[in-house]
């Protein structure tokens, strides 16, 4: 079975996608930042505008930490490879 | 008490036919060389690229839970039961940083469950059969959580008759069980990979359309949120304390935060989770997918508040209380009494797929367990692969029985404490599998006996746990330290202090270290896929051992 080159990224890469990790847990995991009523955001409480909005900051820093991390597909792989539907 | 309205049940039987022509057609779909490899039946050729992935694996964690336990906890409690939004927003970054090595080693070495890479790594069999048994026993009152999730649904629209004959009673979730059985046993991983997208539509269109339509009709958000505020400011006869609040108040954050972390922790070690990641064909298809997933949850914080929707409709409080206090007829209540009758069936069908999806996948990894840990590990090492699809065909039968049994048997006041029991178990792999993706540190007897100890003490406790008007496995969070947290937690930190302790000691005494097959470098390693994908090109797969 061919083997692509095992990745080895540079430690200010890693140490960027772990901060970034850090931070989207913690925003979740430490609930005394967001277990509050005001601001409200409209009709809604603190609490739930927060951890609704948390959901797409958390999708846009694991879609960075996701770049950071791509490795290069082998050339043989062709360049549309890994993308949309396989069928 | 609930009159069948004939044209939501016409619509409810369609989509279930509908999803039962897909299943037994996905036997057809992406077809293999050798349909009767493990690795075909029970991990769809390990060939689904992102796209498929992103169903799969969304089909797998949105489930029942989603759409009637949580919300029902929501009802009952109101921001408590907020957890799981935190719990599916942390999830994915936990996840983003081990799964990749998994996929990697269990890709080079042929590994097809957590057991078989648990036994390869530490070259215990013991610590393998521990995992295996752990995801068998976890994975039963998960399956059983989706009955009762299709079970209100039915009771809602008046199809399960109110026999007291069980068997009388139960007879159309059955039936629907048994056409579910039926394709799995054909068409493995790729009938709920197939049906997944159904459901994924279904849900998507339901939960938007509530969010839109059902607020403007019963006074708007501010009502919604002012009905349950006064509500769960109201004492509670029974316990003399608050029904709940909409904020989580400080006695509570500890439960919320360790329910959400332990729920997270747990996800990825569960069989069904793992089969997901397996299935994909590259390394970068995980990661990219755990930065999409999110869209999951955002939509299970949206279903979260139907829990509050169902609370301000004065309606649907009058049909749960006569449905004997069941919280768990709040949504479906909600659809039937909000929707015209044609969209409830809609609605309806979204939650019942929702749950057949993820009960096919369980039952699936399950049986790779089985045949992988059980039947090829201890029963007959020299089994062919057809002889492997087989037996792991028939598990995924009795996986089925035995969750029907489950569910028919238990009390189901809070479904939800079905998967949080399930997660006390499974929690207590995590050192054994995730852990041991980085580190050989631990003495694999060090990890069994940890292992022993924190299942053994997550069962007690939850079974001394009182709650929701049974006096044992009542609830999941208990007091410990002063706090009250998820069980889960609590045993999972006894069980890394019992394994590191003994490690220390079984060193010290030159207990025998387990041999480990793999290399550093299988844990970075993205293999070219074999070009499945392409059929007609096709090149003789080469056999992954």
């Amino acid at each position: 079975m061919a083997h692509s080159a095992p990745s080895r990224k540079r430690p200010a890469t890693l140490g960027t996608v772990a901060v970034l990790l850090i931070v989207a847990i913690i925003g979740a995991l430490w609930v005394p930042i967001y277990a509050r009523s005001t601001p409200k955001l409209g009709p809604f409480p603190f609490f739930y505008w927060y951890q609704l909005i948390l959901v797409p900051v958390v999708a846009v820093l694991s879609w960075i930490c996701f770049l950071l991390l791509k490795t290069r597909p082998t050339p043989d792989a062709g360049p549309g490879d890994g993308g949309g539907a396989q069928k | 008490m609930n009159h069948l309205n004939a044209v939501t049940f016409v619509i409810l039987v369609t989509s279930f036919l509908i999803v039962t022509l897909i299943g037994f057609a996905s036997a057809r779909w992406r077809p293999a060389e050798d349909p009767m490899q493990l690795t075909e039946w029970g991990l769809g050729g390990r060939g689904f690229g992102t796209f498929i992935s992103w169903f799969l694996l969304g089909g797998d964690l949105y489930t029942a839970y989603t759409f009637i336990a949580v919300p029902a906890l929501v009802y009952a409690t109101g921001a408590a039961g907020f957890y799981a939004l935190s719990y599916t927003i942390m999830v994915f970054p936990i996840v983003f940083i081990f799964a990749p090595r998994l996929w990697s080693v269990a890709r080079v070495r042929g590994y097809v469950t957590l057991g078989e890479f648990v036994r390869g790594r530490h070259g215990s069999q013991g610590l393998g059969l521990a995992v295996m048994v752990t995801g068998i026993l976890a994975t039963m009152p998960y399956i059983a959580l989706q009955l009762v999730g299709i079970e209100s649904v039915l009771t809602v629209t008046g199809i399960g008759s109110t026999s007291g004959n069980v068997l009388v009673r139960d007879l159309p979730l059955i039936i629907a069980f048994g056409v579910l059985s039926a394709y799995t046993f054909l068409a493995g991983l790729r009938a709920p990979a197939l049906i997944a997208f159904v459901k994924d539509i279904l849900i998507y269109v339901t939960v938007i359309v509530a969010i839109l339509y059902i607020p403007g009709r019963i006074g708007g958000w501010a009502h919604i949120f002012s009905v349950a505020s006064t509500h769960f400011k109201t004492v509670n006869p029974a316990t003399g304390k608050p029904f709940g609040s909409i904020v989580v108040l400080p006695a509570g954050e500890w439960a919320y935060a360790s329910l959400a972390l332990g729920s997270a922790l747990a996800l990825f070690v569960y069989p069904h989770a793992v089969t997901g990641v397996f299935a994909a064909k590259r390394r970068d298809v995980i990661r990219r997918n755990l930065a999409m997933l999110p869209a999951y949850s955002l939509i299970l914080g949206l279903i979260a508040l139907f829990g509050y929707m169902a609370r301000a409709v004065p309606a649907v409080n009058a049909g749960v209380k006569a449905g004997g206090g069941n919280s768990q007829l709040s949504v479906p209540l909600l659809f039937a009494r909000m929707f015209p009758s044609w969209f409830a069936g809609i609605a309806d069908s979204a939650i019942v797929i929702g749950a057949l999806v993820p009960a096919a996948i369980m039952s699936i990894a399950a049986a790779n367990l089985f045949t992988r840990n059980i039947y090829k590990e201890l029963l007959k090492p020299d089994a062919t692969p057809a002889q492997e699809t087989r037996v792991a065909r028939l598990a995924s039968l009795f996986m089925k029985v035995g969750a029907l049994g489950f569910a028919l048997a238990l009390n189901k006041t809070f479904s939800i404490n079905l998967q949080l029991l399930g997660g006390i178990w499974i929690l207590q792999t995590l050192p054994a599998t995730v852990l041991s993706l980085y580190t050989r540190w631990f003495h694999r007897f060090a990890l069994i006996a940890g292992w022993a100890v924190a299942m053994a003490y997550g069962t007690v406790q939850a079974y001394r746990t009182p709650g929701g008007g049974q006096a044992h496995f009542g609830a999941s969070a208990a007091p410990v330290f002063g706090h009250v947290i998820y069980i889960a937690v609590a045993a999972l930190v006894l069980n890394l202090v019992v394994s590191a302790v003994l490690t220390l000691v079984f060193r010290k005494v030159g207990l025998q270290d387990g041999y480990d097959e793999t290399r550093p470098a299988d844990y970075t390693a993205d293999p070219v896929p074999v070009p499945t994908a392409a059929a007609k090109t096709r090149t003789p797969a080469i056999p992954p051992r």
